[in-house]
């Protein structure tokens, strides 16, 4: 197996472990890091976390397709998860999702040819009052307008 | 010992018995797909729903513990349509593909949408979620993901019974769906089982696939004849051909499971069969009727021993045998030919497998069987012996195989025998030497009792008649005897058994109607 | 107006140990850890606490259930998986507030004896749960958690745990399997946590800001926290109000408040001077009401009795020209989605609500569809082992009941009057 945790991650692993009672509880935490070290979940992701932890792979991509913040496929550098519930399509968010797709070129689910960015739509992020909402990678961009959203974009280019 | 009323009849019923198995034990059916007696409960298939007086809200049978004074009502139009409305839910995704389906016949969909459902689908076809069809996922299972009701019961039983969880949930919601991890098949020996759980056609036997429809199948009781731990099973078969076997609920010999090699134990009762008598003589073989076969047989063992003695007549009975057959053949040894050579050969250990659950190393179905009627395994080595010392001029051997012999090794060993008599269902190394075959039934072609490792002596039953012209061995060795001058009177395994359990002290006491369906632990409780 | 929550919360510090202190922070622990633990218990059952994620249980009543032996380890879990649509008071608790939430954990770890706390956050709230981890750091140094905490005996160890995006994991059995690291599938009761919960020991789940009122009930008592409310409901809770209003946002408020007046006073009504249609006023669960529906008090009993509920307090403004059929759809769409599939019912009957309202939408509705869902309705509502199937049945019913008009007009203009857009 080529895919392994860099001696840092590791580290940080072995700590998160003691956190627990058994390391089944340790899965979801240790997919979180695998998917920050590998970028996403590949095969031979879900393999690897499975045989560090010690349980048959099946079980752990089990967990890994339950959830949906685990990527089993690759993604952009810049993941743009755009809320499309109740409020934030209250608030504009379908015009958003045709203005950011149609500004990269995709459509949700897609990544832009070069990699850069993968446009997905969300259940709610639970922002509602600061609708429309968008998640690029670990953090949250509220009271979102198309101009506020071409910024946004410029500044992640 | 609570008392409740289920549908107004008052029932005792043990402390932490569920409604669902109440309900079982006076007759009322309740619908249901993810419940199993053997697993854990789930309780997410939803088709057990029953009124519980004081509860507002429909509650599932399967985990439903009876209290006292607890009301149920499973038949009320409440239940039944809410029974009615999950079926339907059910069926929405389903691909409904019937007429291709192996479960046909046998499916848990089809049995409660006539009783329950008989509706018009409201859903749309080209709505369905569609969903992986026929993927071999190992073992002896092909997995048709569209089938699936997603009533984990596959997965509970890869995870708490076999421990090696490799079927899970993957998705969530409408899609999700069982399956294997890439690359990674199933892999323990009790696979067939998922095919047996699995209330739909959604994980079907690839080895039953598309061979027969189930609706032509009768079943007869039996015991796999595959190991000594005696698992009880059902054997399907039609006309006269063997289909599978299905695991028999015993809790104290195999629950309601077997093993991925005994499932195939069936296809030595169609395949490589001897189904007439053969007499070799000056060199030809010959097929005949059997009055001359057994008389040529009984004449030549019968001037052996006028010529050299009693004590160059051996007979190797087999493990493989009923305890009724051994029996016989004991007898006929000590007290009709009179020698002292009777040993049992030590079967083959197979394919080596064994493990601490189902599967056991000795392959027979009754070497405690043989061992408890006093046919002794070292009498075989001594026999063996004296047949390389030329010594043994007549041999009656039971079986297809000697031992665990190499075939060169039976076939040199017999040809120093100047008469060799076979009883056996199969060719193989000894129907190859011997001098006369004598065709014997296989185990859905004769009842009798085999004795597990345990020491429990348990019954099977015939299916069908014999094959061709076999016989059961009962049937050959009284007519054997009888040409012999015995004059025995024995007429099928009842009377047989009769005798055993009055001069075998292991046996003493029993009977066919005390061992039942289930079977007793000889020389004790059971 | 009294507050409970939020009165430093426009304070940047606050979130750090040191201000939270300065304002009175902590106090409340040092109280405890000085009476007996049942006071402590009987307090908050006289605050009459009731849960603030959605269910509205009593607080006081559910700790009641952990089984009197103290033989298993108990564990205190806070649910911080905030995803039902239209809240997010959790949110702001976690990241104006944390201190707030580490103390009532200490009290209320103190007061149920339990040693271990997780803080199950969700997986999206990557900022949020840095900031609590921060401020559990900032705790433990200070002595507030960790062993022997404020010199007494006591030991608390508090981990925060992120989910990894499923909304069902919010329901408290599907919460502690994702905890123990499995699929986040809801638990077939009994057992119930408090005697059968996180790895097989005796659970008590709160909610964040269940957890966050203790503090004060402790300073102040139960009494006082009771008399904010109404009977049966006490204290403040804390209101979202999403949707266009001119100030959505957060909103600490007594019990029983008028809706009219949360959405005409606190949110300033609507914006672009647009009429009201609609409210969902305890978060996207919660049957929908009509524009002439909104003189109630926002209390759990009050909402009930007009046949919805105050739930997780996630009040969403919908406005006239706003599509029914469409809104819904769009909710729809949410629960197929987080339905986590364990449950015939739920797995099969979101789907197909979702489709039957895409194609009414869409204009490609057939006679008989708006039946056929009340029917799925009924095959779903209260069929299953957690109340998801519900939470997706009440909105639809609701809008039809209500709104029947819209669902019709599709079918028969075979076309959104709309025009498929909000």
């Amino acid at each position: 197996m080529s895919l392994a945790f860099s001696e840092d991650t590791r580290a940080r692993h072995e700590r998160m472990l003691a956190r627990y009672p058994n390391r089944e509880a340790a899965i979801l935490p240790t997919l979180h890091l695998a998917q920050r070290e590998f970028g996403h979940l590949s095969a031979e992701a879900i393999a690897y976390v499975a045989s560090l932890l010690g349980f048959p792979p099946a079980r752990v991509e089990g967990v890994a397709t339950f959830y949906t913040m685990y990527n089993r496929k690759p993604v952009g550098k810049y993941h743009l998860q755009v809320c499309r519930n109740l409020s934030c399509s209250l608030m504009g968010a379908e015009h958003l999702i045709e203005h950011v797709a149609g500004r990269l070129g995709v459509r949700p689910g897609e990544t832009t040819a070069d990699g850069k960015f993968t446009l997905s739509t969300v259940e709610c992020l639970g922002s509602c009052g600061t609708a429309p909402v968008m998640q690029v990678n670990d953090d949250y961009y509220e009271d979102l307008s198309e101009d506020k959203v071409d910024a946004i974009l410029d500044g992640l280019r | 010992m609570p008392n409740f009323t289920l549908n107004g009849i008052s029932v005792d019923v043990p402390e932490g018995t569920t409604v669902l198995q109440a309900a079982k034990t006076v007759g009322i059916e309740i619908p249901h797909y993810c419940y199993h007696p053997k697993l854990s409960i789930a309780g997410n298939c939803r088709m057990c729903l029953v009124e519980v007086e004081k509860f507002p809200k429909l509650q599932i049978a399967c985990n439903t513990v009876v209290t006292e004074g607890m009301v149920v009502k499973s038949d009320t139009e409440k239940v039944r349509q809410a029974v009615t409305g999950v079926l339907e839910l059910m069926l929405i995704n389903h691909p409904v593909d019937c007429p291709i389906c192996d479960q046909a016949g046998e499916c848990g969909l089809q049995i409660y949408y006539m009783k329950y459902g008989l509706h018009k689908s409201r859903f749309a076809f080209e709505d369905k979620v569609h969903k992986k069809k026929v993927q071999d996922i190992g073992g002896q299972i092909v997995l048709d993901a569209e089938r699936c009701i997603l009533c984990s019961r596959c997965i509970r039983f890869l995870q708490e019974v076999t421990g090696t969880s490799e079927l899970e949930f993957f998705r969530r919601g409408d899609h999700s769906e069982i399956s294997i991890f890439p690359g990674r098949p199933l892999d323990n020996q009790y696979t067939g089982n998922l095919a047996d759980i699995c209330p739909v056609g959604a994980l079907t036997s690839k080895d039953f696939r598309f061979k027969c429809r189930v609706w032509f199948l009768r079943g007869t009781r039996s015991i796999c004849p595959g190991c000594a731990n005696g698992c009880n099973v059902e054997a399907h078969f039609k006309e006269d051909i063997v289909y599978r076997l299905k695991p028999r609920r015993n809790d104290d010999v195999n629950r309601t499971w077997m093993c991925d090699p005994g499932r195939l134990e069936y296809k030595k009762a169609n395949e490589a069969r001897l189904l007439t008598p053969v007499v070799r003589e000056n060199g030809g073989l010959k097929a005949e009727a059997w009055e001359a076969a057994l008389s040529f047989a009984a004449f030549r063992l019968w001037g052996t021993v006028e010529a050299h003695g009693a004590a160059s007549v051996a007979v190797i009975a087999s493990p493989a045998f009923s305890n009724e057959e051994l029996y016989l053949a004991r007898k006929l040894a000590e007290e009709v030919l009179r020698t002292p050579n009777v040993g049992f050969s030590p079967r083959s250990s197979g394919n080596g497998l064994s493990d601490d659950f189902l599967i056991k190393a000795d392959k027979n179905p009754n070497t405690r069987g043989a061992q408890l009627l006093g046919i002794s395994e070292e009498k075989f080595d001594d026999i063996v012996r004296k047949i390389e010392g030329g010594e043994v001029k007549a041999l009656l051997v039971f079986g297809n195989e000697l031992a665990d012999f190499p075939g060169e090794r039976t076939a040199e060993l017999l040809s120093r025998v100047p008469f060799v008599a076979q009883v056996g269902t199969n060719e193989g190394a000894v129907s190859l030497a011997a001098h006369a075959v004598l065709p014997s039934a296989s185990f859905v072609e004769r009842g009798g009792t085999f004795t597990n490792h345990a020491g429990r002596v348990q019954r099977f039953w015939m299916g069908f008649p014999p094959r061709g012209n076999a016989r059961g061995g009962i049937e050959i060795l009284v007519g054997l005897a009888n040409r012999l001058g015995a004059g025995w009177t024995f007429a099928g395994e009842a009377s047989v058994f009769r005798a055993i359990a009055r001069s075998e002290a292991p046996f003493a006491g029993m009977s066919y109607e005390s061992l039942g369906e289930l079977g007793q632990i000889a020389g004790g409780k059971g | 107006m009294e507050l409970v929550l939020t009165t430093h919360f426009g304070n940047e510090r606050y979130r750090f140990a040191e201000t939270y202190e300065q304002l009175g922070g902590y106090g409340a622990l040092r109280k405890a850890l000085s009476m007996p633990k049942e006071e402590i218990v009987a307090e908050v059952r006289k605050a009459n606490l009731r849960g603030r994620g959605g269910a509205g249980f009593p607080a006081g009543v559910k700790w009641g259930f952990l089984p009197k032996d103290l033989s298993r380890p108990r564990i205190l879990v806070i649910n911080a998986d905030e995803g039902e649509p239209g809240t997010f008071k959790d949110r702001l608790i976690m990241t104006r507030g944390p201190h707030l939430l580490i103390e009532g954990i200490a009290i209320t770890c103190y007061a149920l004896e339990a040693h271990t706390c997780y803080v199950y956050i969700r997986g999206e709230f990557v900022r949020e749960a840095e900031i609590v981890q921060e401020a559990i750091d900032e705790a433990t140094a200070k002595g507030y958690l960790g062993k022997g905490i404020l010199g007494t005996g006591f030991d608390l160890e508090v981990t925060v745990h992120l989910g990894a995006g499923a909304y069902i994991c919010g329901e408290e059995t599907s919460l502690i399997n994702s905890l123990e690291g499995k699929r986040g599938w809801p638990r077939v009761k009994p057992p119930f946590p408090a005697s059968v919960g996180a790895f097989g020991l005796p659970t008590i789940v709160n909610n964040v800001e269940t957890i966050a009122d203790i503090p004060w009930i402790v300073t102040h008592g139960g009494e006082k926290f009771a008399s904010l409310g109404v009977e049966k409901d006490g204290g403040t809770r804390l209101i979202c109000v999403s949707g266009p209003v001119k100030k959505p946002g957060v909103y600490e408020l007594p019990v029983g408040t008028s809706l009219r007046s949360i959405i005409y006073e606190h949110a300033g009504g609507l914006r672009d001077g647009k009429a009201l249609k609609a409210v969902i006023p305890g978060g996207s669960s919660t049957p929908v009401l009509r524009a002439d529906e909104i003189d109630v008090g926002f209390d759990i009993e009050s909402m009930q009795k007009i046949g919805t509920m105050a739930g997780s307090g996630g009040v969403i403004v919908i406005p006239e020209g706003t599509c029914m059929v469409r809104a819904l759809s769009v909710l729809m769409n949410f629960y197929a989605h987080e339905s986590c599939g364990q449950c015939t019912p739920c797995r099969e009957g979101c789907g197909w609500l979702a489709k039957v309202l895409h194609r009414i939408e869409n204009g490609q509705g057939r006679n008989g569809d708006v039946e056929l869902i009340l029917e799925v309705c009924d095959n779903m509502l209260g069929r299953t082992i957690c109340p998801l199937a519900d939470a997706a049945v009440m909105p639809a019913q609701s809008f039809i009941w209500k709104f029947r008009e819209e669902f019709d007009g599709h079918l028969r203009e075979k076309k959104c009057p709309y025009g498929n857009r909000f």
